[in-house]
């Protein structure tokens, strides 16, 4: 890391570098984006995932951190920030040049702080009606519902795009048709069958094939990070599992971690085993639903069934050691909430034993199946640099041929102790994100083998204080979510509220590349795409 | 000549994995069903006991429950599902007392989240698996949890330490008079209303 | 005579008698007049019965195929869940769509079950059991059935939906290509049977039905005819024109109540004709299982009556087409149409010629073993 901090210097001699839970470096708004550029071209150690853009409102400034990581070695971070003083019309550069993620990411913090980016392609809000008045995370936002009263007028679609360029060293203001005057656009979504949540995709069609994809998201946004600026992490808590609701149990894992790891907080032996179990019992059940789905949305109903007979049982596992099924609210700050039952071990055992034979049932029936290759294999390509550039994670970008799961490059919990392969496929089609969850299955139950008669005896939880207090600063935490990789980021001012809390969500990245791998591919091809690459919308809508 | 081969391989490839396929509906065809016939099954229907379905406030036989009214559990609740009402009394012995009035709760805005119980210093509140609480109108998804007339149980045992635990040993408090949250009435409406599915997945 | 047995349970004598007390009351105009009414409303009540016991049938077996119970709710296990949706599609308002074309967008749904309602009419459902025996028969069967697909590009077009007009074009594909290699199936038995007419063609099948008359060929022919016949019926795999998962519901997104109706109505139809006439064509239509030579046991099997043989036989595809219909994923357009023309139609143009050899060269097993 001391060449990087030189070749900081040397891009940016007026750089700040601070140590950190992370290396942090503060840079002027102007010099944000070369140095970006020369990170990310840096060929002995590239950081070239921008793993999180968050706005923030620091009081004062509005600004902006980016954490780049590489893509060789997702251990390696590094924090950017920058930042305007300007709150009437702050302008920052865009990265979206390089890294493709940034461009979504960009959109919503123009929505939700008001900070546009110059030269970003199309600068409309994310999540939010172009009306909207006020940006809903700065400090001094006005929530009074008579501002943005509930319309229950029908508003058509706007398909124009504001944005500012930099042309010849000056800043123009411009707009753009997002498509040409006689494209044949027809709405999937938000109400369809196959967009797996309220997404709304509007596409444009050339007879089957589709043209472009403009993505419209936001139906159901929350404003979760919002909310939980006023509560206390217990609290908060209760909201990670209602983000991408069939991972809840890992997302509450991740932000229990970033806490638990922020106010140094050990958890203890048993709890890290159950919280283990439950996690790879959730990514099981998270890749169920999912091939479920796929299948479903290539149309075979009957598979689609199959998966969630499956789901089934593992929900009746998390049902009797929780209580919950879908939201199963088992990890707290220290620990687990609930300590398995009696018959825990006999029921997973059993669990592994049945789903090893219904993959193999799986394989006879779909995987190999003549139309279902043909409806998968080659469709949707995403090469392995535009998986980088839109830092698409989980099973997707491993499909790829990105190693990127968490659970080996920075490992939590028990997967340093535990073997396990990282399951990678360097096709980057439909078909290898399929075969990617399934065999990620067997891996899931392979590592629930190796812990399960293990499991020491002790506490389930750490004593806690009542008040969780984090100290000042910022933290973040990732963490291998059943669809990629998830994090919490907390900034924290030494309140038991957080000042800023922000959770990355795997999904949108998987969303953000929809239109590139769809393009030219045809609109059956389109939904099964959708399928295989598995979103969930409230992740993306926190 | 290959493309001829090649041809006819991937014909009947196609028509193998094709015919294995149906293989597997075939088999199922004639596996029992997993499906629950719920509500013919009530009966024999096991919820698991830690499914948090309904917060309850066990009572024993004198009709005395172990809420202080100190309001920990509606501070911690995180979207004000739980209201605690108390008033000050007089003992006999002339101090002054904070009792509960009522302990309100709203199953319609509760997201389960168990902080409350958890959190609770006296374990006066727990949720039980009774999964059958659809009614008509949402005024009566809130219930006041604590039993009319009741009072605070007198601290003869100590207060068990705080803990999270899931099932507290307040099984004796099933065969207490029945909680005023659900009269007899309420309970033949949820018998007609069935949920049903009762979770929200992905469409 | 096809059938020189006794057949006590057959209902020829039946409509024999009735025909004989109407010729001796009344004179020949009034007669006919009363016998056309009495089969059209025999006709339209089969349709609608034979549609809603579909329609129970398909639901309770895809439950079983996906680990479930399927309807069992409304009467004894779900019998009469049919009956209600019925009744429910009766009383739904039927939507009027703006900016749609009002004409044609009533219109469609008739095309749909006209056609098949005309097909219909042509099937021998048994002995005695038949309204019309065109001496051209299978050509008039496929010529009709084929008026379906208009109704299905009208709805396409006229519900101004785009969804609609995009299910509707691909059906309007999948249409013409399947119709062909149906067609060419179907022309393949008729080289081996010598004839069109579905009477004649049902009693040269007496001792050895089609299929195993012209063996490998025959074969061929059957399967290649129930492939692409699904096909025409729009069910999946190749539901292509509805594909529920990308265009909601295609073609037929916009209509409801008894509109509705009449598609649903006539996509489970379709699948019985398609079914009956494979069973006409190679499988001996409503004849039992025969064999040259075994008396009693002949005698046994055709006391049975033809109309169960028939509706039986039929009910066996049904099942093989629901069978199908719930194990795969649906096929994508150009898929589709690489299966047609890539491999059903070459296949079908060589099997045809094969079918002239064999029947030219004496090479049909009735020729081999000398079977009447
Ligand atoms: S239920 Fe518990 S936390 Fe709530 S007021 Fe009563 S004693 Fe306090
Ligand atoms: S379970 Fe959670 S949401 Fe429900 S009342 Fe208790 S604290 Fe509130």
């Amino acid at each position: 890391m001391e060449n990087i901090k030189k070749l900081i210097l040397n891009t940016v001699a007026s750089a700040v570098i601070e140590e950190k839970q992370k290396l942090t470096v503060t840079v002027a708004w102007d010099k944000l984006h070369l140095l970006a550029k020369t990170l990310r071209d840096n060929a002995a150690l590239p950081f070239d995932v921008l793993v999180y853009l968050i706005g923030m409102d620091r009081g004062e400034e509005l600004g902006v951190n980016y954490l780049l990581s590489s893509s060789t070695d997702l251990s390696k971070e590094l924090v950017l920030k920058t930042g305007t003083t300007d709150r009437e019309n702050p302008l920052l550069y865009s990265v979206t040049d390089l890294f493709e993620t940034a461009h979504f990411n960009e959109r919503e913090v123009y929505a939700l702080l008001g900070i546009r980016f110059i030269n970003n392609p199309d600068m409309r809000k994310f999540f939010l009606n172009a009306d909207w008045n006020g940006f809903p995370l700065r400090k001094d936002y006005d929530a009074n519902p008579e501002l943005n009263p509930l319309s229950l007028e029908s508003v058509d679609m706007i398909d124009i795009a504001p944005r500012v360029m930099e042309v010849d060293g000056k800043l123009v203001e411009e707009t753009v048709n997002i498509f040409g005057d006689d494209d044949y656009i027809i709405n999937i979504g938000p109400q369809h069958p196959s967009t797996h949540g309220v997404m709304h995709f509007r596409t444009a069609l050339d007879g089957e094939i589709v043209k472009k994809i403009d993505v419209h998201s936001g139906y159901i946004h929350r404003g979760i990070e919002k909310l939980s600026e006023a509560l206390t992490y217990p609290q908060i808590l209760h909201f990670t599992d209602r983000l991408d609701y069939l991972s809840a149990n890992i997302n509450r894992h991740g932000l229990c971690l970033c806490v638990e790891k922020a106010s140094e907080i050990e958890v203890p032996e048993r709890a890290q085993y159950i919280r283990t179990i439950m996690d790879e019992l959730n990514r099981m059940d998270s890749h169920l639903l999912a091939w479920a789905c796929q299948t479903n949305d290539l149309g075979a109903t009957t598979a689609f069934i199959y998966g969630m007979r499956e789901r089934e049982i593992i929900l009746d596992i998390f049902d009797k050691t929780c209580g919950g099924r879908l939201i199963i609210n088992q990890n707290v700050i220290g620990g687990v909430m609930f300590d398995i039952y009696p018959d825990f071990q006999k029921d997973v055992k059993s669990f592994i034993i049945y789903m090893r034979e219904k993959l193999k049932e799986y394989d006879r029936f779909f995987s190999h199946n003549v139309i279902a290759l043909g409806r998968m294999i080659g469709i949707g390509n995403l090469s392995k640099e535009d998986a980088i550039s839109y830092a698409v994670t989980g099973p997707a970008g491993r499909a790829s041929g990105w190693s990127n799961d968490l659970r080996k490059h920075t490992p939590y919990a028990l997967y340093d102790k535990v073997d396990f392969k990282e399951v990678i496929r360097t096709e980057g089609d439909s078909y290898a994100r399929y075969m990617n969850r399934l065999d990620e299955i067997e891996e899931s139950l392979h590592i629930i083998e190796q812990l399960i008669d293990n499991i020491p005896e002790g506490d389930i939880c750490a004593k806690v204080k009542p008040i969780i207090r984090i100290p000042e600063g910022e933290y973040y935490q990732g963490i291998e979510a059943a669809k990629g990789i998830f994090g919490v980021f907390i900034e924290s001012r030494g309140d038991k509220f957080p000042y800023r809390l922000k959770f990355r969500s795997p999904s949108m990245a998987l969303v953000s590349v929809m239109p590139l791998i769809c393009k030219n591919e045809k609109v059956s091809d389109f939904i099964g795409i959708g399928g295989s690459m598995d979103y969930v919308i409230p992740d993306i809508d926190r | 000549m290959d493309s001829v081969s090649k041809y006819f391989s991937g014909l009947f490839t196609g028509i193998f994995s094709l015919l294995k396929g149906m293989s597997v509906t075939w088999k199922e065809l004639w596996t029992p069903k997993v499906t629950q016939q719920y509500p013919e099954n009530r009966d024999t229907l096991v919820i698991s006991d830690r499914f948090r379905a309904e917060l309850t406030m066990p009572h024993d036989e004198n009709n005395e429950h172990a809420c202080t009214a100190c309001g920990i559990c509606q501070m911690n609740c995180p979207n004000g599902t739980i209201v605690v009402t108390s008033q000050i009394i007089e003992t006999e012995d002339g101090k002054k007392k904070k009792i509960l009035d009522t302990h309100q709760w709203d199953l319609g805005m509760c997201t389960f989240c168990n902080l409350c119980v958890i959190t609770c210093p006296s374990d006066a509140i727990k949720f039980e698996n009774t999964f059958e609480n659809a009614v008509f109108t949402r005024s009566k998804l809130v219930q006041k949890l604590n039993n009319e007339g009741s009072s605070l149980r007198e601290k003869k045992k100590e207060v068990k330490p705080v803990e999270p635990k899931p099932v507290v040993e307040a099984k004796p408090v099933v065969e207490a008079p029945v909680t005023e949250a659900k009269p007899v009435v309420e309970k033949k409406v949820t018998e007609e209303v069935k949920p049903e599915e009762p979770k929200a997945e992905k469409e | 005579m096809i059938l020189n047995y006794s057949q006590p349970l057959e209902i020829t004598n039946l409509t024999g008698w009735l025909d004989s007390a109407l010729r001796s009351s009344m004179s020949e105009f009034w007669v006919l007049l009363i016998e056309f009414v009495l089969v059209g409303a025999l006709l339209l009540t089969a349709y609608a019965v034979i549609a809603l016991i579909l329609i129970y049938a398909e639901r309770k077996i895809t439950a079983f195929f996906q680990a479930r119970y399927g309807p069992n709710r409304v009467g004894k296990w779900g019998l009469l869940q049919s009956v209600a949706d019925m009744i429910k599609i009766l009383l739904k308002e039927i939507v009027k769509i703006n900016r749609s074309d009002r004409f044609l967008f009533f219109a469609a749904p008739f095309f749909m079950i006209a056609a098949s309602m005309m097909t219909f009419g042509a099937i021998p459902f048994g002995k005695g059991l038949h309204a019309v025996d065109f001496n051209i028969g299978v050509l008039y069967v496929t010529a009709v059935s084929s008026l379906g697909i208009i109704g299905v590009l009208l709805a396409g077009w006229s519900s101004n939906n785009k969804y609609s007009m995009i299910g509707a074009m691909r059906s309007g594909a999948q249409f013409v290509s399947y119709e062909l290699s149906a067609g060419f199936a179907l022309m393949t038995i008729v080289v081996l049977a010598g004839t069109m007419q579905f009477s004649t063609m049902i009693e040269g099948q007496r001792f050895c039905w089609n299929i195993f008359n012209g063996h490998i060929s025959s074969v061929i022919a059957f399967v290649i005819y129930l492939i692409s016949g699904h096909a025409e019926t729009n069910r999946g795999p190749f539901d292509l024109p509805e594909a529920e998962s990308e265009l909601t519901a295609g073609y037929h997104t916009e209509y409801s109540g008894l509109q509705f109706g009449f598609y649903y109505l006539a996509e489970y139809l379709n699948m019985f004709i398609i079914a009956s006439i494979a069973t006409t064509v190679f499988l001996g239509g409503f004849l039992p299982i025969q064999v040259q030579g075994w008396d009693a046991f002949n005698g046994i099997m055709s006391f049975i009556p033809t109309y169960v043989w028939f509706f039986g036989k039929t009910a066996v595809l049904i099942f093989l087409s629901l069978w199908v219909r719930w194990s795969f994923p649906r096929l994508r357009i150009d898929q589709l149409l690489n299966l047609e023309w890539k491999y059903l139609l070459p296949i079908n143009l060589i099997n045809i010629v094969l079918m002239v050899i064999l029947v030219l060269t004496g090479l049909t097993l009735k020729d081999i073993f000398g079977i009447m």
